[in-house]
């Protein structure tokens, strides 16, 4: 059990002068060597999160535990965890190497270990021979680069970002998207990263925490937070999203759209109101004789790899649809989908709830 | 950097800059004439600078003049730094302004309500006018100004930088002189040499609290002036111009230097 956890959340909330809250409870496990993911808007509370596992802030209520000890009142210099800041926070004074090794001579470790370590560091960061360089030399991926370093040099247990990846550009993002996913694989480290970018989050983790208004919303593998997000605000926030009020008729069996369809979700009660997602790429372009629901092309962007259609159905529901072929704008179009692409989601419903249902009617088949 | 200013900006500057250095150039200009007085000049000499290395009374002085301010200006440059590391961090805002307010009040303030106030001061509490008294005058006047030059560095330091060291292991005496003091150090520099500078050119405060036999250059410069022209004063001056201009260059080249190493 406990053994592989590194970092565990009991009921932690954190307030700020007694009447701004900015966690509500929060509780989980970390598992030592995965890379994990907080996502949520800004000021949902993830990285308030981060600065209590660093230790720069102490939880209001609620106990903190890394590796089974509780950490409560324990200050960041004596904890095994580095941080790499939004803004790097680099000293401007001290040159590169310096900067890296600025952990290992707090620790008072021998010079000749310091050398290798620090060269070992940049190394792994593909920063070998910039040793000498001034952080003013560097642009912003080298910079971030060194903050890496200037973390895993110390050999950390677990390595926290805070957004590192928000002040460069779209192209750098994505190759260092790559990079951070490799080099925690490399490490077999635990990282815990902070974006506001689902999409950065969909790509890296192993593990999402969503978080909002300082509650983890929902939590999971990309894969299983994109195809059954749990609620409005997941699915809002997680990639786009059409989202329809419709009834739940009984088990399989849903309608909305004013038709009854087939879906692959159940365990709910019998004409319960629920809302039905269905993500943009999963709605075919088609006749309106073949389609399942027939709408009216409203705007149509091009956005490289697909088209971006805004279309209404009859009700005036807003259908987008990503499709690799053109349409004409005004014209009605039917929209054809798998009983897969349907997910139901109860209204209210909490994560253990979703999780006991989904193990209850799966059992069941 | 092209210079974009027009014929009479130019000359404006000109004779603005000739009316303020005029009367030092005079000034020394005299100090090298044998005629001794300033009315006429008769011929090249360094007669006037040979009394001035010649009287040990004046050169006693001079010491004494270097030793306050290099001493007043240490002590008041590490009083001050810590105390506007102190400022910056108080989580009170409302103490912090006032704290700041204060210290300014002390920059505004005449040197002859200060030289006065620390006379009373000092005849109060016994402390003998002389050495001590000038020395701990100094300190005194030197810290506002040392916060000041120290404050801007601070506010443009990135806290994340504090948190960043404590992350890696520093406890709180290797974030101050791993971090901070690195930092601003350039703040620190500034703060020396103007409180350097400061206490050099002291006259009222000096003029207050300084006893029998004690001195510095600027009270006997005045008193040398009151007794009658000499142009020995002239070669003081002019001594103490030529430091002064070193002083500036040394400041000019330290801060060009820390500034390209310490910009991000």
């Amino acid at each position: 059990m406990a053994n592989d956890t590194i970092i565990r959340f009991d009921n932690v909330t954190k307030s700020y002068n007694s009447n701004t809250t900015v966690l509500k409870g929060v509780s989980f496990e970390l598992e030592r060597g995965k890379f994990y993911t907080l996502l949520g808007p800004s000021g949902c509370g993830k990285t308030t999160i981060l600065r209590i596992i660093a230790g720069f802030e102490a939880p209001t209520t609620g106990d903190v535990f890394i590796n089974s000890k509780r950490v409560n009142n324990v200050p960041a210099n004596e904890r095994q965890v580095n941080t790499v800041f939004q803004d790097y926070a680099l000293f401007p004074h001290l040159n590169v190497f310096e900067n890296v090794a600025f952990g290992l001579r707090i620790k008072k470790v021998k010079e000749a270990e310091i050398k290798a370590r620090v060269a070992e560091a940049l190394k792994f960061v593909n920063l070998a021979g910039y040793e000498n360089r001034e952080i003013t030399e560097m642009s912003g991926g080298q910079r971030q680069r060194v903050a890496i370093a200037r973390a895993i040099v110390n050999d950390p247990e677990v390595i926290l970002l805070d957004e590192p990846l928000s002040a460069l550009d779209l192209k750098l993002r994505t190759e260092m998207q790559y990079e951070l996913r490799e080099l925690q694989q490399r490490l077999g480290k635990t990282f815990i990263f902070v974006t506001h970018d689902q999409e950065e989050a969909l790509a890296m983790s192993d593990e999402i925490f969503v978080l909002n208004e300082g509650n983890i919303q929902q939590s999971g593998t990309p894969v299983d937070i994109y195809d059954e997000p749990i609620n409005r605000f997941v699915a809002d926030f997680i990639g786009e999203s059409n989202i329809v009020d419709g009834v739940m008729l009984e088990d399989y069996k849903v309608q909305f759209a004013g038709k009854v369809f087939d879906c692959v979700d159940g365990g709910m009660k019998q004409n319960e109101k629920i809302e039905v997602v269905i993500r943009p790429e999963d709605l075919h372009l088609t006749t309106p004789a073949a389609g399942k629901i027939t709408v009216r092309v409203d705007t149509q962007l091009f956005r490289g790899v697909h088209y971006e259609l805004s279309t209404y159905d009859k009700d005036g529901n807003e259908w987008l649809v990503h499709s690799l072929k053109q349409a004409e704008v005004g014209a009605q179009v039917g929209l054809d989908f798998d009983p897969e692409a349907i997910h139901i989601m109860r209204l209210n419903e909490t994560e253990e709830e979703f999780d006991a249902r989904i193990e209850a009617y799966t059992n069941e088949v | 950097m092209r210079s974009n200013l027009t014929t009479t900006a130019k000359v404006y500057l000109a004779i603005v800059f000739v009316i303020l250095y005029a009367p030092i150039f005079y000034l020394i200009f005299y100090s090298f004439n044998s005629g001794g007085t300033m009315s006429s000049f008769e011929s090249f000499t360094l007669e006037h600078y040979k009394a001035v290395f010649n009287d040990n009374r004046l050169l006693v002085i001079l010491i004494n003049t270097t030793i306050v301010a290099l001493l007043s200006a240490l002590i008041a440059t590490m009083i001050g730094t810590l105390g506007a590391i102190g400022i910056v961090s108080m989580s009170n805002k409302k103490m912090r302004r006032t704290l700041l307010s204060l210290n300014n009040i002390l920059i505004v303030s005449p040197d002859v309500v200060i030289g006065a106030s620390f006379l009373i001061l000092f005849t109060m509490v016994g402390i003998q006018l002389g050495f001590t008294s000038v020395l701990i005058s100094h300190i005194a006047f030197s810290i506002p100004i040392v916060v000041l030059m120290v404050l801007p560095k601070l506010f443009e330091m990135n806290t994340n930088l504090i948190d960043a060291a404590l992350d890696l292991g520093a406890n709180r005496r290797d974030v101050l002189t791993r971090v901070i003091l690195p930092y601003i150090k350039p703040g620190i520099f500034a703060g020396f040499f103007m409180a350097l500078t400061y206490s050099l050119d002291d006259f009222a405060v000096t003029f207050f609290v300084t006893g029998n036999g004690f001195s510095t250059l600027s009270v006997e410069i005045y008193s040398m002036a009151r007794a009658g022209i000499s142009l020995t004063v002239n070669a003081i001056s002019g001594l103490v111009f030529v430091v002064t201009v070193g002083i500036v260059v040394m400041y000019y080249l330290i801060t060009k230097r820390t500034r390209k190493s310490g910009e991000v």
